[in-house]
């Protein structure tokens, strides 16, 4: 296992997906799709990685999932006319979402706060014992009085939601890129 | 397209086998081999295993409470900051009542705008201080001290109450005519029982500050002398070393009709501060603002043992940190000096914070035993 690749991917790429996946929900009309996508341009990235790290990773993140739609959008032969619309906006879109233009940090542990919030509460517990108390499974399972296979299906169930809470799009970010969307729009119908 | 969603049940089962007590070389063989099978198994399990890692942080958020004790759904976030491990809190007791961490307006920080000059000054001076804080009584007083990272309550025998912060040195003596504190180093938080009888007076430096029954703090560093009020009215005198004429300074953020919170009167160089006044008295004078009270709330949060930040630069985020830790954080590199950082952090997890600053902005670090460089 490349250690340092997986954790090249986690830092450099992983963090990038509520960002990622605002774009893609943006600008591909199907939703139930863009998790797919979304998987389809980490394998891409992965790939292409292990043959040589990418200078500027975001970058590189966004144009992969920009041509994955492309490349979806040829094989089923139909136009999108708002993703090609919003492909030409790439690079606008990146620079926009420099890493140093990220909120706060503590935004990040506010959401993940309110991620493990949001948790089912046995769930909630196990994840709160294994993480914070670092308990052994095992002691969970005293503490709850619930079996071992139970916390292990609550461990699960929790890294799930919160993969799915940590790296989901909200926030302010949306508004601003969406009023920015906006006016990029207008822009391109006035000059033809 | 099931593919992905069936290849992420199986990454998480694996995770959660692993997470658990039974894990052998053979399930460690199992799963490399089940990672082995293609990328994007592999990139399911790198997601989550970042999301689960992730989780560990919440730590930063467990001061205070009993191992194995799951905090209600967002209750938490409100509990007191104290770290009951840790050696450098002598007195810890309940404190002041919670104060609201939020901020009606995101204008900077109070002390950015107010402070003239640099804080790493007081961290130099104060590291000389031992672990443990003490009490000693002389006949002139009583004198209380906190080590660096210490924070104390002192109830005094008149009904008042002193908060001691990060290596802070307070002498109290209490005469049936004055009650005379002053405050050496550091910095302070005053609940101050109501006697008109008996003026509570704290002087600091050339600086008194004169109280009757009210609610403020006040910070030293060198002969800079900080004071904010959160509740009735304190008078605050500055003689300088110059003698007389000393320059009286208001200027207010808020609505400009608004009528200034601190007036001039009594002798000349003594100004009036009311709730939301934050004065800085030096030898070149005083200089008033006023702020929104939340904001001058969120200033005071170390007496739940955190800061909250609003905008802050690197450089007064770390000399803060600095302020509380023998551990120093040293940033090499202007460009990081400037970042500017918001949130609200523990004052005592200067590991937490490096962590963050790693994390959200790929800053690097380098950790001896007492020291921290930070670079990009």
């Amino acid at each position: 296992m490349d250690e340092s690749l997986d954790t090249w991917f986690k830092r450099e790429i992983l963090v990038h997906e509520a960002s990622l996946v605002r774009y893609l929900l943006r600008t591909w009309p199907n939703r139930e799709e863009v998790y797919d996508l979304r998987q389809d341009a980490y394998v891409r990235v992965y790939e292409a990685a292990a043959k040589s790290r990418p200078q500027s990773p975001k970058s590189f993140l966004f144009a992969t999932a920009r041509n994955l739609m492309a490349d979806h959008t040829r094989r089923r032969r139909i136009v999108v006319i708002d993703a090609v619309g919003d492909l030409d906006a790439l690079n606008v879109l990146v620079d926009e979402l420099s890493p140093e233009s990220r909120t706060s940090a503590f935004e990040d542990l506010r959401r993940l706060a309110d991620a493990f919030d949001q948790l089912p509460p046995k769930c909630r517990e196990t994840v709160w014992m294994r993480r914070v108390d670092d308990l052994p499974q095992r002691e969970v399972a005293t503490r709850l009085g619930i079996s071992q296979k139970t916390v292990e299906k609550h461990v699960m169930k929790g890294m799930k939601l919160l993969a799915a809470a940590l790296f989901r799009s909200e926030g302010s970010g949306r508004a601003e890129t969406t009023e920015h969307e906006k006016q990029r729009k207008e822009q391109s119908r006035g000059s033809p | 397209m099931e593919a992905h969603r069936q290849m992420e049940d199986q990454a998480a089962a694996f995770l959660a086998r692993r997470d658990g007590d039974d894990w052998t070389e053979a399930n460690q063989v199992e799963l490399e081999q089940w990672l082995a099978g293609s990328i994007a198994r592999r990139v399911a399990f790198l997601r989550l295993e970042a999301a689960w890692d992730e989780a560990r942080r919440l730590k930063a958020l467990s001061a205070g409470l009993p191992s194995g004790v799951v905090p209600p759904a967002g209750e938490w976030r409100h509990s007191p900051f104290f770290d009951p491990e840790s050696a450098a809190s002598p007195r810890v007791e309940a404190v002041a009542p919670a104060v609201s961490t939020h901020s009606s307006s995101a204008k900077g920080n109070v002390r950015d705008a107010t402070r003239v000059r640099p804080l790493a000054f007081a961290a130099t001076v104060l590291l000389a201080l031992g672990v443990g804080a003490y009490f000693i009584s002389t006949p002139r007083g009583d004198r209380y001290s906190t080590p660096i990272g210490g924070i104390a309550s002192v109830p005094l025998s008149d009904g008042s109450n002193i908060t001691l912060n990060t290596a802070t040195q307070v002498r109290v003596e209490l005469t049936p005519h004055e009650r005379d504190i002053r405050l050496d180093a550091g910095e302070a938080f005053f609940e101050v029982a109501h006697d008109p009888a008996r003026p509570f007076v704290v002087q600091v430096g050339n600086t008194r500050i004169i109280a009757v029954g009210t609610k403020f703090s006040v910070r030293r560093e060198g002969d800079d002398v900080r004071v904010v009020v959160t509740e009735g009215k304190v008078r605050v005198e500055s003689q300088s070393r110059r003698g007389g004429g000393l320059g009286v300074t208001s200027k207010s953020e808020g609505d400009a009709d608004a009528m200034p919170d601190a007036t001039r009167d009594g002798p000349p160089g003594a100004v009036f501060l009311t709730p939301g006044s934050v004065a800085s008295a030096s030898d070149d004078g005083i200089v008033i603002e006023n702020e929104a009270l939340a904001e001058v709330e969120d200033d005071l949060t170390w007496r739940q043992g955190y800061f909250t930040f609003h905008d802050t630069s690197l450089a007064d985020a770390v000399a803060e940190f600095n302020r509380y830790n023998k551990h120093q954080i040293v940033i090499e590199d202007p460009a990081v000096a400037a970042i500017r950082i918001s949130g609200t952090f523990r004052a005592l997890n200067y590991e937490a914070f490096v962590r963050v600053l790693d994390d959200g902005f790929a800053i690097h670090s380098r950790s001896s035993e007492d020291t921290t460089t930070l670079r990009k």
